[in-house]
């Protein structure tokens, strides 16, 4: 174990000066929305109270929620999701969009889904859970870090500082969920020929995997000793989606619509509706950790 | 640790050995991947303040659509200077958004809205950006034997030539290249020989017939060297010696290779339909044929699906909309909300616990085999108990149809003459009981002509009524009585025919039927009463689980009878069908007329698979007499599973060469292995062309593999699906640059694709209808270009001639983005000043559907609203919200067609109407014996969500949920054999007591694949699902220029099981069979499991 922290502060050591010439300095920083991306804000803003919520595809009306809470201060809104266990059908597509989106080597997960069959032939049903980042409002995981690196921010999602992690997965250890995973610098394509000329190979190919994700509003290609490798990953509800108006991938993807997202301090949105159900639950309640991701049962 | 999913599960979260051993590995090496720095990010650094998500901007997305399974969901490409980098449903096609976004959202606005995709599509990626793909043509190394998998790169133009010329390509002596079947080329002689033809086999009498046969060799003496073979003309010339066949086509591609073949003059271009859901289209096709000038004619190969958003009760039966069937993306958010917000019940008939059957309300798990008796224990439910649309059903014609607010009407009140045993056969003719004269009419393809049009006839208070099916006078309406039995008329016992029907059903008691399904008779009741309790808010929803089966034909026309009982057809929650928008310029006023322009010969003569030809009418059957060699199949086409064994065989004539797109018959189809023997002898299949992008498990016993483009890289227009109600037209177009290399052709650069294939023997060999003028008055075709942008601009003009459902012009904003979008693609895939010239004035119009990935009907236009007359039973409501996009027409109930069709095994006449025919059996009707012989477990097959049938086996993301397949079985059976959770076995058949596929090159793949043992499987049935255990596609190693390249062993993991299934007793080289409808048969094998 002594060995694996040596070595991820000795990438670290290297990868921080990669990143500096790479990124500001200021994960946190508001990110910068593009000029494009503000046409279709403008266009969801003026939408967002206009249509009868009923005719809209419920990915629809959140995002045009989240751009209501995006007007107001970042500390006012109250990010949450909640995840209809009913119309969950175990798909997957979740899991793998957020692969995509952020670029997940392998060994790192984000959102996995559990599959449970119960009962005896022929009275036997199947239970699909997806498992994102509790986002607890009182984490276990963020103080155990001996760098700060992971703490709860202004908007209450628990994220990880990429610039002062070292890696040395106390984080891990100390989430319940099991939302944590460490990123060991693979890629899937790694042990591809190249044979160029023959086949397309490896060096053709394996540009998507290392192209860029943007999680906390950054630039992250995946380039060896160079954060994320050697951090701790966790799902951050895709903040830098949120900040452009986008719902998190995990969200817009689901094709049962079991996954919900929003602000559940706006009344009117369609997750403060479904947290006050009375079919509602979180997981391990009673350790305490006041997670902020809900199921409907 | 292998036998876990490598990261995507909770327990899993952390470093799993393996890893952990990469990892150690990987530090040693990291160093080799610094300065791989993405030029995107470079870009990135130099530029501070730069964008700080690029992805949401338009101008780095493009709309088209996806391809990891055929559901075509509309996708957008987010990319990062140039790459793919991630991949999102596009909101304005309703296979990802419900309701999708008004198709006039201007783009710009569309930025961050993205619809749902499934897991398979979020991961498209990797199928794109695979290590495996070709980039140059390859030729069987000469010297080696097809299949060894030793491959040398030779130039595009010079494989052209070889393929075209062919010569002693391999030293094995001579190979007849393309050019040498390319005999007939004289539009205006094969005019003529066809005709003769026409007439040989419309010849009724044997020495008559014989004496046209001999005057057709007097008529062409000169040219009989065309022929394959003079003393049976209807084979056709030596043209149809050269057999196209493809696996995944779509529209647009779908063009150009039928122009191709039609520039060649082949009749041999064969899908690979039988292979999916062959049945349900042909049964469809069946079911909608037209009485047209007098005859029964115009049948759509298609199939109908539930409107299951708007339904109130479903039932699915061999279908599992979350996991596959056309689409998970579109139907599950419709069935999730209706029936978690709205109370919607649904239950599910599978033998496996599906994750469908997982939320339903029931589970039953019914006899594989068996859905035709359920279906019709149910229609004996809903008849003895009057729980039927009476309204609906008494309707005759159209009239009674208009008059009744219905779209459409059925046979239930015709009658139907019966013979001496009291079998139904034809229909009783107004004339021929005196009832009414027969009418002249004017035939409605020639005014100018007429024929005789005979009334059918029906009771109406016990007294016969003439029918004209599509009288739309309301004097004409013609409400019969439903039920007529036994009754005389004239010389003539007859039946109505939902009497005939209602005999099928009551064939057993409710109790028996529940037997022979394994199921609980008290299920069955409650499913019927559900069934028809909703009124037209009810549907039973089918798909493959109920027609690969020996007797699929009859399996789904006994479900559609079913429906049809409560007239649930066309209504929001019932029955639907797909609709789209023209795009080939055959509609008034369209610019571009892609059909009239081909000017090229009409193939004739018999195809290979035997298809859409009786075969008592033809001169081979004077020859060969009952049985024939080889079933013929006169309902339905694109028979898969006939192809390669026809070749093998010989019947009804040698193949000289066979080429093969995207497709790979031998992994797909069930008993796949018996196709190898025939692809590796070049004796009897003397040129072996595939286009194909990897080398897959057919394509690797091709002679010359072309490279093609992936679905990222090129166009397609990729149409609908029966459970769309909307009028859609997905446009597949280019979002990335090629991986492949441009070739030129016709003097122009383009991508080594399918399109540089065809155009590039088109021009080698002078073909008509391609290269300078190829579009005759529309132009040259010197570039794929030259035809899809013409199909878009079609489709951008629309279907009215006075172009008033046009769409829009891209406005300033609209086209800057649509081309800032398309950037970085090369000029030989975009070229906007070229596309410009091509679509004219359309221009601006192609641009808007591009940019949209398509065109796509308004939410609100799918339905529509009427009101019904009258109630016609407590039953059925009066709420009447109906496809706006209907079938529309007469639904044929009871199939004079089918029945006038023989068996060219038996000769006898295949029965019209819903019936239970126990199974499986044999081509000839046989019943096979394999359950009682000792085999005492039943195969099935499934899929799992994040595989499709072959070609997503290379992405990792995917893998990695599922590493591999498995062999699922109840608990109760593993225990019964001694068998516990992954224990290996291997599975034995019949037909393949080796349990292993032989490759024919030394190899064996055996069948061997882990147990997991399961509380959600029938006892008895065991299943593995679709995807798995490969033996090529990047997943062994091969040698291309004598370089060993490694196969990535990820990729060929789990089991594939089809070598399993069961070869036909008769046929002994092919699958099990439904004789009718064409089906290659999945689900029908009964094996034994060996412990290893």
């Amino acid at each position: 174990m002594t060995e694996r922290v040596d070595r991820r502060n000795f990438l670290r050591g290297l990868g921080s000066a990669i990143g500096a010439a790479l990124a500001a300095d200021n994960f946190d920083r508001l990110a910068a929305v593009p000029e494009q991306a503000l046409a279709a804000y403008e266009a969801a803003l003026a939408q967002a109270d206009e249509a009868n919520a009923e005719d809209l595809d419920t990915i629809e009306r959140m995002r045009r929620e989240l751009v209501r809470a995006l007007q107001k201060p970042p500390s006012e809104r109250r990010w949450v999701m909640v995840i209809d266990l009913r119309k969950c059908i175990g798909c997957h597509a979740c899991t793998i969009a957020c692969v995509a989106e952020n670029k997940l080597p392998p060994g790192v997960v984000y959102r996995p889904v559990l599959d449970e069959e119960f009962g005896t032939y022929p009275n036997v049903t199947r239970r699909f859970t997806p498992r994102p980042c509790m986002q607890c409002d009182n984490p276990p995981c963020t103080p155990v870090c001996p760098v700060t690196a992971t703490y709860k921010n202004e908007e209450g999602v628990v994220v990880v500082d990429y610039d002062q992690c070292i890696g040395c997965r106390a984080c891990l250890t100390a989430c319940p969920y099991g939302a944590r995973t460490s990123d060991f610098g693979l890629t899937y394509t790694e042990e591809m020929p190249v044979a160029e000329g023959l086949i397309a190979g490896r060096t053709t190919t394996e540009t998507y995997e290392r192209a860029a994700n943007f999680e906390y509003s950054q630039p992250h290609p995946r380039v060896e000793r160079t954060s994320p490798i050697g951090n701790a990953r966790k799902c951050h509800f895709c903040l830098h989606r949120v900040k452009v108006g986008e719902l998190p991938a995990c969200v817009t993807t689901c094709i049962g619509r079991a996954t919900m997202f929003g602000d559940a301090n706006d009344p009117d949105s369609l997750v403060a509706e479904m947290v006050n159900k009375p079919n509602v639950m979180r997981l391990k309640e009673e350790l305490g950790t006041e997670p902020r991701v809900y199921y409907l049962v | 640790m292998n036998d876990k999913p490598e990261i995507l599960m909770p327990e899993n979260c952390g470093l799993s050995r393996r890893d952990f051993l990469k990892m150690s590995a990987a530090a040693g090496g990291a160093a080799a991947f610094l300065g791989m720095l993405p030029q995107f990010s470079q870009i990135m650094a130099a530029e501070e303040g730069a964008s700080a998500y690029p992805l949401v901007d338009p101008a780095n997305q493009i709309y088209t659509v996806c391809l990891q399974c055929n559901t075509g969901c509309g996708i957008k490409v987010k990319l990062l200077d140039g790459i793919a980098a991630k991949i999102d449903g596009n909101p304005y096609s309703p296979m990802t958004m419900y309701p999708h976004i008004d198709y006039s959202t201007p783009i710009a606005e569309a930025g961050t809205i993205e619809g749902a995709i499934c897991p398979k599509g979020q991961a498209g990626l990797q199928s794109v950006y695979d290590p495996y793909r070709l980039v140059s043509v390859l030729k069987r190394k000469p010297g080696t034997k097809r299949g060894e998998n030793q491959w040398v790169t030779i130039s595009f133009e010079q494989a052209i030539d070889e393929v075209v010329n062919g010569g002693d390509l391999f030293g094995e002596g001579p190979v007849p290249g393309l050019k040498e079947s390319y005999v007939l080329t004289d539009a205006k002689l094969a005019k003529e020989m066809a005709a003769a033809v026409k007439a040989i086999q419309a010849e009724k009498d044997k020495d008559k017939k014989l004496a046209l046969v001999e005057e057709f060799k007097t008529t062409f003496a000169d040219q009989l060297d065309m022929m394959i073979d003079p003393d049976h003309p209807d084979l056709g010339p030596k043209n149809n010696q050269f057999v196209f066949a493809w696996g995944r086509l779509k529209d647009a591609r779908k063009d150009i290779i039928a122009r191709f073949l039609g520039a060649y003059g082949t009749n041999n271009a064969h899908g690979h339909t039988t292979v999916c859901q062959g049945s349900l289209y042909f049964t469809g096709k069946a079911m909608s044929e037209q009485y047209t000038d007098g005859s029964w004619t115009g049948g759509v190969k298609f199939y109908w699906q539930g409107d299951v958003g708007n339904s109130e009760f479903a039932l699915f039966v061999g279908a599992s909309p979350f996991e596959g069937n056309y689409g998970p993306p579109l139907r599950t958010p419709r069935i999730t909300s209706a029936s978690v917000n709205k109370g919607m019940k649904y239950a599910v008939v599978d033998p496996r616990l599906s994750k469908t059957a997982a939320k339903a309300w029931k589970w039953l798990p019914a006899k594989p085999g068996t859905e035709g008796a359920l279906a019709l224990a149910l229609i004996r439910w809903v008849i003895d108990n009057e729980r039927f649309d009476r309204l609906y059903l008494s309707a005759a014609n159209k009239a009674a149809a208009d008059a009744a607010a219905e779209p459409t009407w059925t046979e239930a009140t015709w009658l139907v003459k019966l013979d001496e045993e009291g079998k139904p056969g034809k229909f009783l003719r107004a004339s021929e009981i005196g009832l009414r004269e027969k009418e002249e009419r004017p035939l409605s393809t020639n005014p100018e002509k007429t024929y005789e049009f005979d009334y059918f006839v029906a009771l109406v208070n016990g007294e016969p009524v003439p029918v004209d099916p599509y009288a739309t006078d309301a004097a004409m309406a013609v409400r019969g009585d439903l039920f007529v039995d036994n009754v005389k008329l004239g010389d003539f016992t007859v039946k109505s025919g939902l009497q005939i029907i209602a005999d099928s059903a009551r064939e057993h008691t409710l109790e028996k039927w529940a037997e022979i399904c394994g199921l609980d008779v008290r299920d069955i009741e409650a499913v019927a009463f559900e069934f028809t309790n909703h009124g037209k808010k009810a549907v039973a929803d089918i798909h493959r689980g109920v027609s690969q089966h020996t007797n699929g034909f009859y399996n789904v026309y006994a479900w559609y009878t079913l429906n049809a009982l409560i007239g649930n057809y066309d209504h929001a929650g019932g029955l639907i069908k797909a609709s789209t928008y023209r795009f080939d310029g055959s509609k008034k006023g369209q610019p571009y007329d892609i059909k009239q322009a081909n000017g090229t010969m009409a193939p004739f003569g018999t195809s290979i698979i035997r298809h859409n030809e009786k075969y008592e009418k033809h001169t081979l059957f004077l020859r060969d007499g009952y049985p024939a060699k080889r079933n013929w199949y006169p309902l339905s086409s694109d028979i898969y599973q006939e192809i390669v064994p026809s070749i093998g065989d010989a019947y009804p004539y040698p193949v000289k060469a066979l080429m093969l797109y995207m497709g790979s018959p031998v992994y797909s189809l069930p008993a796949g292995n018996t196709n190898i023997p025939i692809l590796a002898d070049p004796q009897k299949l003397p040129l072996f062309i595939a286009i194909d992008a990897f080398i897959g498990e057919t394509s690797m016993y091709a002679d010359y593999i072309f490279p093609d483009t992936m679905y990222l890289e090129r166009w397609e227009f990729h149409g609908s699906h029966p459970s769309v109600p909307f009028k859609i037209q997905p446009v597949r177009n280019p979002a990335i640059a090629p991986l492949v290399p441009e070739v030129t052709v016709f003097g122009q650069n383009t991508p080594m694709s399918l399109e540089a294939v065809l155009m590039g023997i088109a021009e080698k060999m002078g073909l008509p209808g391609f290269g300078p003028g190829g579009f005759g008055e529309y132009g040259d075709y010197i570039h794929p270009d030259d035809l899809y942008i013409k199909l878009v601009a079609n489709l951008a003009f629309g279907e009215k001639e006075d172009g008033s459902d046009s769409v829009p012009d891209a406005d300033d904003e609209e086209m800057r983005i649509f081309l800032e979008a398309r950037r970085h693609l090369p000029k030989s895939v975009f070229d906007a000043e070229r596309w410009q010239a091509i679509a004219g004035d359309l221009w601006p119009k192609v641009v808007y559907v591009l940019n949209r990935g398509g065109r796509f009907q308004n939410f609100e236009k799918g339905y529509k609203e009427r009101v019904f007359p009258e109630p016609s039973s407590s039953y059925f409501g009066i709420d009447a919200t109906q496809a706006a996009n209907p079938f529309g027409t007469m639904i044929n109930i009871y199939q004079e067609k089918t029945y006038d069709t023989k068996s060219a095994m038996t000769g006898e006449h295949l029965v019209g109407y819903a019936k239970y025919f126990p199974g499986p059996f044999a081509v000839t009707g046989e019943l096979l014996t394999d359950e009682a012989d000792g085999f005492d477990l039943r195969l099935i097959t499934y899929r799992e969500m994040m595989q499709t049938k072959s070609r997503t086996s290379s992405n990792y993301w995917l893998l990695a949920l599922l590493p591999e397949n498995f062999v699922l079985m109840n608990v109760d059976d593993a225990n019964a054999r001694g068998l516990n959770d992954g224990d290996m076995v291997k599975i034995v058949s019949p037909s393949n007591p080796d349990g292993q596929w032989d490759l024919m090159n030394g190899n064996y793949k055996p069948m061997i694949g882990k147990i997991k043992t399961t509380q959600g499987m029938r006892p008895g049935v065991i299943a593995f699902s679709l995807g798995f255990g490969h033996w090529s596609y990047g997943g062994v190693d091969f040698t291309i220029n004598d370089t060993k390249i490694a196969g990535d062993t990820r990729r060929v993991r789990g089991i594939h099981a089809n070598a399993a299934m069961r070869v036909d007793p008769y046929l002994k080289n092919t699958t099990l069979v439904d004789p009718v409808g064409g089906s290659a048969v999945f689900y029908d094998t009964f094996v034994k499991l060996e412990k290893v």
